[in-house]
């Protein structure tokens, strides 16, 4: 039993500087990870840095790597990877993991079922999908809630709607992804203030889902240090 | 209380990232001409120490030039693509579109020298204005047709051949000085603010559509045809004119060498006069925008503001830097070169400067940024500057060559060169045909046109044969050429590359 528990799907993923994805794909396949996906997004606004803040200069590029692993490998791995890429220090990139249910398409994973929930997770991972130029309104109010910051990344939706055409160009919305990283215990007040900025209550305003994170790494509290 | 990562006290912001992708830009040009001023061509102190100050001017130039550009240009650019759109209309498109296409060529500076020269070398023939005016029709038709393209998916590649072709003809009845003129003309349209402005609204328009693969597509080939616009306006002038015979140019620039620091008093006037110009009509669009169609909230529209100050003092630096730094450090290398007698050297350093020369272009820098950004990742930025600054230092070299061996003709280059990047245009994958045809215009900016220029026209100043605008007006034309061609090899090597080799 506990074998197959450590042969359960786990997703990995790691949030690091722009132009360094390349260097933790890598990384990740010395480490034994078949191959991984990478896509741009950009670091919020920081509200930490009032004079960067003024001058409008906080936000930079990111690149964000999903690594789909057995538990096994991604535990094995994720602490390892972490301490390479030194992500105990500030700015160095964060990394966590978290549970999934299924993979299929790839013919390294038998069709493997995962567990619903990781055990005693500490992390949850708030997704919100808006649409474009809102994201600025999620991270505010996240902030609000004691957040310091999170992940943009630019989407496009395809709504069930019937796409629109102008000239000859079909079109599709245009949206944002916002991923926040919250310690449990603060999820709910962080999701309650986002979905009453946002009145996500009211429909076409934007979507929001939570993900239990089995254990995260590059997370620092205020002074810099590393919180686990 | 646990921070979700901090992201970017001063170290990791974005003044911190743009400054370190600057520095990686300037610091190979600077290296180059300090390992020169060591080895083959000592240069004067003041000289040097002039081109070092210039150098750091460049390096925050650039820098706060491209933070606004980020916060001013590029947005502006892309909502006004997207708005046009989303119009749906096809009458308002036009006239829009030909409107931005024609007030933003008007005040391109480098145009504006440009036609300048004209006059004052052809002794008032060719009418500089007139010459403006003709440009800047031929690049609001033209951008009209580049934007229409995309929304009503036309093949890029179809049309360039179709405008080559046209372009070919049209170059067998004008004077060849016309010819070199137009090509000319369309790098010098294609200016430091036009490219991220021109990128965005195809960025803005193109990012609407449904499928990733058309979007990438359609990101690119904008400025292609802009230029195009330029070429086919310039050659049509000149093949309605009857006269147009060329009377040999004034010297070009006079050698100011009072005192280290005078030159940068002499430069400042200029600079300034030319970032006002430059920037102008883009702070003019976007306060018409602003008035008439989208109120911005009270905290974009201070972003903008913010974004404009940063890009208008970023242009003045870095304008301030190249024409008194860089300039005169040019033409002496040049110079010196071609004293020495051994052509090998000059032909060689000519390569390296066109290699490390485009890599400090800020247009390159917003190009190669957008080409991350629309591949997600996939086409990488060095792969893209690598293939640009070998086109445009063969180039250079080409051109060099051309100094010392009378015979050769610039069309002797252009012909094969835009047959091969026609040619190539049939095989490369689509999203290269559009950005290699783009690099083409963009590797043409303020740092070829003074500092490699200069280089050329101080070679063709020691060699009694060579003639200084043919041979520095040529140039312009090969840096706009080259990338076309290595570009789209670049694509062939990713396509070869990319295929699925098993599991």
């Amino acid at each position: 039993m506990a074998q197959q528990e450590s042969l359960r799907p786990e997703l990995l993923c790691v949030i690091v500087r722009h132009g360094m994805g390349g260097k933790v794909l890598r990384k990740g396949k010395q480490l034994g990870f078949k191959g991984a996906t990478i896509f741009l997004g950009r670091g919020s606004k920081d509200y930490k840095s009032r004079r960067l803040h003024k001058f409008d200069l906080s936000e930079s590029r990111k690149e964000i790597v999903l690594i789909l692993a057995e538990r096994r490998t991604v535990e094995e791995t994720i602490g390892t990877l972490s301490a390479h890429f030194r992500f105990d220090r500030p700015h160095h990139g964060i990394a966590f993991r978290m549970p999934i249910s299924e993979i299929q398409g790839s013919s390294q994973f038998a069709n493997t079922t995962g567990e619903k929930g990781g055990k005693n997770p500490m992390y949850k991972a708030i997704f919100v999908i808006v649409d474009r130029g809102r994201a600025e309104d999620v991270i505010d109010a996240a902030y609000e809630a004691g957040q310091k910051g999170g992940t943009i990344i630019k989407a496009r939706g395809a709504g069930a709607h019937e796409t629109q055409k102008l000239f000859r160009m079909e079109i599709a919305p245009e949206k944002e992804v916002v991923l926040l990283l919250v310690k449990v215990e603060h999820c709910e007040h962080v999701t309650a203030s986002i979905r009453k900025r946002l009145e996500l209550d009211k429909p076409g305003n934007g979507l929001l889902f939570t993900q239990e994170v089995t254990e995260a790494y590059g997370l620092l509290s205020e002074d810099g240090t590393e919180k686990e | 209380m646990t921070v979700n990562r901090g992201y970017g006290d001063f170290r990791r912001s974005a003044l911190l990232e743009k400054t370190r992708e600057v520095l990686y830009s300037v610091l190979p040009v600077t290296l180059i001409v300090v390992l020169l001023h060591a080895t083959l061509t000592p240069l004067e102190t003041a000289v040097l120490v002039r081109f070092l100050v210039g150098a750091l001017l460049v390096v925050f130039g650039l820098t706060f030039f491209l933070l606004g550009v980020d916060r001013s240009i590029a947005p502006l650019g892309d909502l006004i693509g997207e708005r046009i759109v989303r119009g749906n209309r096809l009458g308002p498109f036009v006239i829009v579109v030909f409107i931005l296409g024609f007030v933003l060529t008007l005040a391109e500076p480098g145009l504006v020298i440009f036609s300048g020269q004209i006059e004052s070398s052809t002794a008032g023939r060719i009418d500089a204005f007139a010459l403006l005016m003709v440009v800047s029709i031929g690049i609001g038709a033209f951008l009209v047709l580049a934007l229409l393209r995309i929304v009503f998916k036309l093949a890029l590649y179809k049309l360039l051949v179709l405008l080559y072709t046209l372009i070919l003809i049209l170059g067998f009845f004008a004077e060849p000085e016309f010819v070199v003129i137009a090509f000319d003309a369309s790098g010098a349209t294609t200016g430091v603010l036009a490219v991220p402005f021109l990128l965005a609204i195809s960025l803005g328009i193109s990012r609407l559509d449904r499928s990733s693969l058309s979007q990438e597509q359609s990101s690119f080939g904008t400025i292609a045809l802009v230029s195009v616009g330029a070429i086919l306006a310039v050659m049509l002038y000149g093949t309605f004119r009857a006269d147009t015979a060329f009377i040999e140019a004034p010297s070009n620039h006079e050698a100011l060498n009072d005192g280290v620091f005078r030159v940068y008093l002499h430069t400042l006037s200029d600079a300034l006069f030319e970032t006002v110009l430059v920037f102008f009509p883009l702070f003019f669009v976007f306060i018409v925008v602003q008035l008439f169609f989208i109120e911005f909230d009270p905290r974009r529209f201070q972003r903008f503001m913010g974004g404009f100050a940063y890009g208008f003092s970023g242009l003045f630096l870095f304008l301030l830097g190249v024409n008194a730094g860089f300039l005169e450090v040019g033409s002496q290398i040049g110079g010196d070169l071609a004293a020495s007698g051994v052509y090998v050297y000059s032909i060689g350093v000519a390569f390296l400067l066109g290699v490390v020369a485009v890599i400090a272009e800020p247009a390159v820098y917003v190009l190669t940024h957008q080409v991350e950004d629309v591949t997600s990742g996939y086409v990488s930025r060095a792969a893209v500057l690598v293939a640009l600054s070998i086109g445009v230092g063969l180039s250079v070299a080409l051109a060099a060559l051309r100094v010392f061996i009378e015979p050769l003709e610039v069309w002797h280059y252009l012909l094969p060169g835009y047959a091969l990047a026609i040619g190539l245009g049939y095989f490369t994958p689509k999203t290269f045909v559009g950005l290699a045809f783009d690099g083409g215009g963009v590797a043409t900016g303020p740092v070829i046109a003074t500092f490699v220029l200069a280089f050329i026209h101080g070679a063709a100043d020691q060699v009694a044969s060579a003639d200084l605008i043919r041979d520095g007006f040529g140039m312009i034309a090969m840096v706009a050429m080259m990338p076309i061609v290595t570009l789209q090899l670049l694509g062939l090597i990713f396509q070869l590359k990319s295929k699925k080799k098993g599991v």
